[in-house]
């Protein structure tokens, strides 16, 4: 079973406050409801970093299906090299097959193509290490991490084992909170895919808003519902965000202020809804917060 | 005009892990400065998925764009479907979803691998070929060098595809000589690499949070693998003086030149909401002053020699990438950090 209520903050381009909200929110809602809050910014996950923890916790590899050749069965027909899409199977002129492991992104297309058998299902390789670590602040919740390792370049794939893992370790009555990376690509997709509501977080500057339109394609492509939080409002005019929020059928928008308090709480670790209930940021994330909270109390997620 | 002639080409890459510490503004202003000094230069928008270069640099048209079409999607047949779940099992993207009983593709998520088109047993599953993935454009700027800029489709796979095609497309027009600039997406994955490959220079963009550090020791990782000589920018370097230090004890130990910082300026926001450079829009203003010169020393300082700067700041030894693979009957392996 599904957790019951899952909710993704994602927003297309970076650096603009989707941990930031992700954390402060994880945080707030704790304190009320039983949650999980997953970092899916594989390539540069920070949520453990904004929530102060010292370590990650109960390793587990991100091991993707890899193509191991039985030299023995391998008549080098070629059939591999010819579905392979990434290009990972090359083979010079009638030589047996050899795999490029960078490039090689799991998909199995070459265990199915094979007329032989000659690749064993069980291989596997490493992309990357996920985490399942207890946080104890607000009310305490499970932080589920995913993390690439550097050199690795097929992200979607390490993402889907990290989600999985998430989802698994979450109860089926509590809620699941999803950070996703900047981006807009399908490794993006994928982390929103169970998501019933997506928060894009964006800021007030035409970059902001270039690369919010592409997410807004996607979640309204996967017609999930939608909010908007424009962080560090009040640098530059927002005018033409609330006029796309309103294009893409957006249900609320938040404004979370530009607060330089709040920027230097988030410089050395620590979510400013604690360090700072009274800055501005902080009750803006609070209001937020609240409104999810009301949503999750309303599909049963279990109170604390 | 007294820039030197670079022959041939070197790359220089913008890049920095984390999102939003001002990849794009250091990467405008760099572009101006080196094409006021007479260097021949093409910039490259390398952020595919969230390309933003053009804006800073105020491109409203653009004088080519070239579809890019070659991915490929997959749709179940619903009559032939029998339902057996194996498509779903074996997808390695979790593209196959249950809707109102009914497998469908999400075509967000699909890569078009062939995967569950190969264990359908009733062949229920066909595709779409020449699906357009992204677009490659180019414009000429304002300020007398040519853009070059990738766009992926939203949702679509293999970004770092349409980012190698956007600097083939740089270098084509940039000829025997001069500089490629290259502005990277944030993250290290796919777009990164394929930003990475070929180039000999990076400018390493930092902030000082305890974030941007975990990511530039990431993108840091990246650069001896391709053994690139990596130059450390930091920047909003006076938010947070219990950081900066971590970050300048990094560079440090590994022999990474901080060649300048930036302060926080809420000009730099106001410059982008105008869509100009920061050194055009506010020229006095503290960030552009600092960017300007950071810009000045790249191009009297690093570009001219360039050679010496990369044999002196290069990994002596590139890390090799070691892939780790597990033979059937391996469980698990330790962390090798």
């Amino acid at each position: 079973m599904p957790p019951r209520f899952v909710v993704a903050v994602t927003g297309g381009k970076g650096g603009t406050g989707k941990s930031f909200v992700a954390t402060n929110i994880a945080v707030l809602m704790s304190r009320h409801v039983e949650l999980t809050l997953a970092d899916l910014d594989v390539e540069a996950p920070n949520d453990h970093l904004l929530l102060g923890l010292q370590g990650l916790e109960n390793e587990e590899p991100i091991a993707i299906f890899f193509p191991i050749i039985d030299y023995k069965k391998c008549t080098a027909c070629g059939a591999c090299a010819k579905v392979c899409d990434t290009g990972a199977i090359v083979m010079a002129k009638g030589t047996p097959p050899m795999v490029m492991p960078r490039l090689c992104s799991g998909c199995k297309a070459c265990l199915y193509a094979c007329p032989y058998k000659a690749i064993d299902p069980e291989g596997r390789r490493v992309v990357g290490y996920s985490y399942s670590t207890l946080v104890k602040r607000g009310g305490g919740f499970r932080l589920i991490t995913g993390i690439l390792r550097e050199g690795e370049e097929h992200t979607p794939p390490a993402i889907v084992v990290a989600k999985q893992r998430a989802l698994k370790e979450t109860p089926s009555d509590a809620m699941l909170i999803v950070d996703t990376g900047a981006g807009t690509g399908n490794g993006i997709s994928a982390a929103i895919q169970e998501a019933e509501l997506v928060i894009a977080v964006t800021e007030p500057t035409p970059l902001g808003l270039h690369d919010l339109r592409a997410i807004l394609e996607i979640a309204r492509g996967m017609e999930k519902r939608i909010w908007m939080v424009i962080n560090k409002a009040g640098i530059a005019s927002h005018e033409k965000h609330l006029e796309t929020a309103k294009e893409y059928g957006v249900e609320k928008v938040f404004l979370v202020p530009y607060d330089p308090e709040a920027a230097k709480i988030y410089a050395r670790g620590t979510p400013v809804v604690e360090e700072c209930p009274s800055c501005e940021a902080s009750k803006a994330l609070n209001e937020i917060a609240q409104s999810l909270l009301v949503e999750a109390l309303e599909k049963g997620v279990r109170r604390k | 005009m007294t820039a030197p002639e670079i022959k041939p080409p070197v790359e220089l890459v913008v890049a920095s892990g984390k999102g939003g510490v001002g990849k794009s503004t250091l990467t405008a202003v760099l572009a101006l400065t080196l094409a006021e000094k007479g260097y021949h230069m093409v910039a490259v928008d390398a952020d595919a998925e969230a390309p933003n270069l053009h804006l800073v640099l105020g491109v409203t048209q653009w004088e080519k764009v070239d579809d890019v079409y070659e991915g490929r999607l997959a749709y179940i047949l619903e009559d032939k479907c029998t339902r057996c779940n194996l498509c779903a099992e074996e997808c390695a993207y979790g593209a196959v979803e249950i809707k109102d009983g009914k497998y469908v593709i999400n075509p967000y998520i699909c890569e078009g691998c062939l995967t569950c088109s190969l264990v359908c047993p009733p062949k229920a599953i066909r595709y779409k070929f020449r699906v357009k993935s992204g677009e490659i454009r180019v414009a000429k700027t304002g300020y007398g060098f040519t853009l070059v800029s990738s766009e992926t489709m939203p949702g679509r796979p293999n970004s770092g595809k349409i980012v190698t095609e956007a600097k083939n497309k740089g270098k084509e027009l940039l000829g025997p000589s001069g500089v490629l600039l290259v502005d990277a997406a944030a993250g290290i994955g796919c777009q990164v690499i394929s930003s990475l490959t070929g180039a000999q220079l990076s400018i390493l963009v930092a902030e000082p949070t305890l974030a941007s550090l975990s990511d530039l020791k990431r993108i840091h990782k990246l650069t001896k693998h391709f053994g690139i000589a990596p130059m450390l920018v930091i920047n909003k370097y006076d938010i947070n003086q219990d950081v900066l230090p971590l970050i300048e004890e990094y560079a440090e130990k590994e022999n990474i030149p901080i060649i300048g910082k930036i302060p926080y300026d809420p000009e730099v926001p106001k410059a982008l909401a105008t869509n100009k450079p920061i050194t055009i829009y506010s020229p006095d203003s503290p960030a552009a002053k600092a960017a300007k010169k950071i810009a000045e020393y790249v191009a009297d300082e690093v570009l001219p020699q360039w050679r010496t700067w990369w044999a002196k700041y290069r990994p002596k030894k590139p890390e090799p990438y070691v892939p780790v693979v597990l033979r059937p009957g391996q469980i698990t392996s330790t962390r090798e950090r």
